[in-house]
């Protein structure tokens, strides 16, 4: 018996209030699974977890999600020049529980605490959030998350300026999320590291591709996915290697 | 002249009665200040302050209260910047809405009303003409301002460090910012009294800015925001009554001085917030 999807889209489109900037969402997503969302600046990725947090409701069809996202956006979206330390951060996904308007608890410290162990950060709690390094930063986000508890989360191209070392590092942490069952949706712009995923989503205004990475990085695929932006190392009988060449916008 | 001692001026009861707004309009403005300064509504508190102006000009030539005045158009000012900015007021619209006020409450007060030397005192604030009602005010202000702190603080906090993801941690942002906006239009009425409408910012916005300059924490920072506020209007209250002028220009030069002095020390040590560590 086929478990259950977490996380389904039917028919579902997204937009800010004229036309749609993504549609044709039909995809379903089973506990524990790991998502890649590949696709150009502007192809939708952001307006899809605006949908999935519910900032956006469908223009059409259905998009459902099983409990509340957990959402990890891009360190530079965050306020660096907050007063906060990494455990005040940690301890925002306390909110998530719904009493906002009482003081975080002896227990959602335990919880935001264990949460930065289990990202390997508990010796820098106190340290201010904007003093640490991104990957770091990157880290205190998914401890947010894990004190949140959600069984789904959102991560907003978190490797974007992270060194090697400490992108090694979280996806290795990835892989653990999944392996306990949470389901992941990681927007990304490598195409390389999307092969490490279950799953691949391709966006570009619109569902191109949606299947395991053998299936959704085909040459055809990642053509119709970035269009002049990507260029196609080789292919043949093998997997396709391919790099993008587009600028993040900032 | 030679500066007043100190328990003199605590024997005369305008004194002490100036002194009490005083001391609850920094709690007021230290606590609010904070969100003021981390949510980046510098611009919008000092706006509100000032856009009350025509409605003080109104009020005093009509012998309407000019705390209702104020209180009316302080937040209908508050309300039409969050709507037309959507959510939270953008620069350009308070600009907007504070210009078109200014404007308004000049030509109301010189060619209108012919309000003459009464507006400088709702431009500048008084020391000796405050009364119970003015500190009554105050106090709710302060307690407003503690209240919403308490059991709004967390969500101002998280919805400002990360707005993307104030959804997804199920928080009430709209409701929430508007509530700060309005909390900053109730507290700014009520230092009206004694700062005048032009000068809201000097307990409101620079107390906080200084704080911001040191503090390590939000609870550290909203501390030494109301502990400034009340160093920086006290001595401003002891040395209006000393040189007898007006006590919202003197606090407003002894907050911009400290603000000064503190941000210079400072850069010549840089917050360690600016220099992220190497990856590890």
């Amino acid at each position: 018996m086929t478990a259950a999807p977490v996380v389904l889209a039917s028919g579902a489109a997204l937009g800010y209030g004229g036309d749609p900037v993504l549609e044709d969402l039909d995809f379903a997503v089973p506990a524990g699974t790991s998502v890649c969302v590949l696709g150009p600046n502007g192809g939708g990725k952001t307006t899809l977890f605006a949908g999935l947090v519910g900032a956006l409701a469908p223009t059409a069809g259905e998009l459902e999600v099983q409990g509340r996202p957990a959402y990890v956006a891009q360190t530079d979206r965050t306020r660096l020049d907050f007063p906060v330390s990494a455990l005040d951060v940690a301890l925002m996904g306390s909110l998530a529980g719904g009493r906002w308007w009482l003081p975080a608890s002896r227990a959602d410290r335990r919880a935001a605490s264990l949460s930065l162990e289990r990202v390997g950060l508990e010796s820098e709690s106190g340290t201010r959030f904007g003093e640490l390094s991104g990957g770091q930063r990157q880290r205190v986000l998914i401890a947010r998350a894990l004190v949140q508890d959600a069984r789904v989360l959102l991560l907003d191209e978190p490797l974007g300026g992270v060194d090697p070392a400490s992108a090694e590092g979280i996806e290795g942490l990835f892989s653990a999320l999944r392996d306990e069952g949470r389901t992941l949706l990681v927007s990304t712009h490598d195409v390389q590291s999307a092969r490490a995923f279950d799953v691949v989503l391709c966006l570009n205004r619109r569902q191109v591709a949606f299947g395991p990475p053998d299936e959704a990085l085909g040459r055809d695929i990642l053509e119709a996915t970035y269009g002049s932006e990507i260029v196609v190392l080789d292919g043949g009988d093998g997997p396709v290697r391919a790099v993008t060449v587009q600028h993040h916008e900032h | 002249m030679s500066p007043p001692s100190l328990f003199d001026l605590l024997e005369l009861p305008v004194f002490r009665t100036a002194a009490l707004e005083i001391g609850l309009l920094a709690i007021a403005g230290g606590l609010l200040g904070t969100w003021i300064v981390l949510r980046r509504l510098a611009f919008f508190a000092h706006a509100t302050g000032t856009a009350t102006f025509p409605g003080l000009v109104v009020a005093e030539a009509a012998g309407v209260s000019p705390r209702l005045a104020a209180l009316v158009v302080g937040l209908g000012f508050a309300g039409s910047v969050e709507r037309a900015g959507a959510r939270r007021p953008t620069d350009a619209v308070t600009a907007l809405a504070l210009v078109a006020a200014l404007g308004i409450g000049v030509v109301l007060a010189s060619d209108v009303f012919e309000s003459g030397a009464a507006v400088d005192r709702l431009l500048f604030g008084t020391a000796i003409g405050l009364g119970g009602a003015d500190v009554a005010f105050s106090a709710v202000a302060a307690a407003f301002a503690a209240a919403g702190t308490v059991t709004l603080g967390r969500a101002w906090t998280a919805t400002g460090f990360d707005p993307g993801a104030s959804t997804a941690l199920g928080l009430p942002a709209r409701h929430s910012d508007r509530a700060l906006l309005v909390l900053v239009a109730l507290a700014a009425v009520a230092s009206l009294p004694a700062v005048g409408a032009l000068l809201v910012a000097a307990l409101f916005v620079t107390p906080a800015a200084t704080a911001r300059l040191f503090a390590r924490s939000v609870t550290g920072l909203l501390a030494g925001s109301v502990v400034v506020a009340a160093a920086v209007g006290g001595a401003g209250l002891y040395t209006s009554f000393w040189l007898d002028l007006p006590p919202g220009p003197v606090v407003a030069v002894m907050g911009a001085v400290a603000y000064a002095s503190c941000a210079a020390a400072t850069t010549v040590r840089p917050p360690t917030a600016l220099r992220p560590r190497e990856a590890r």
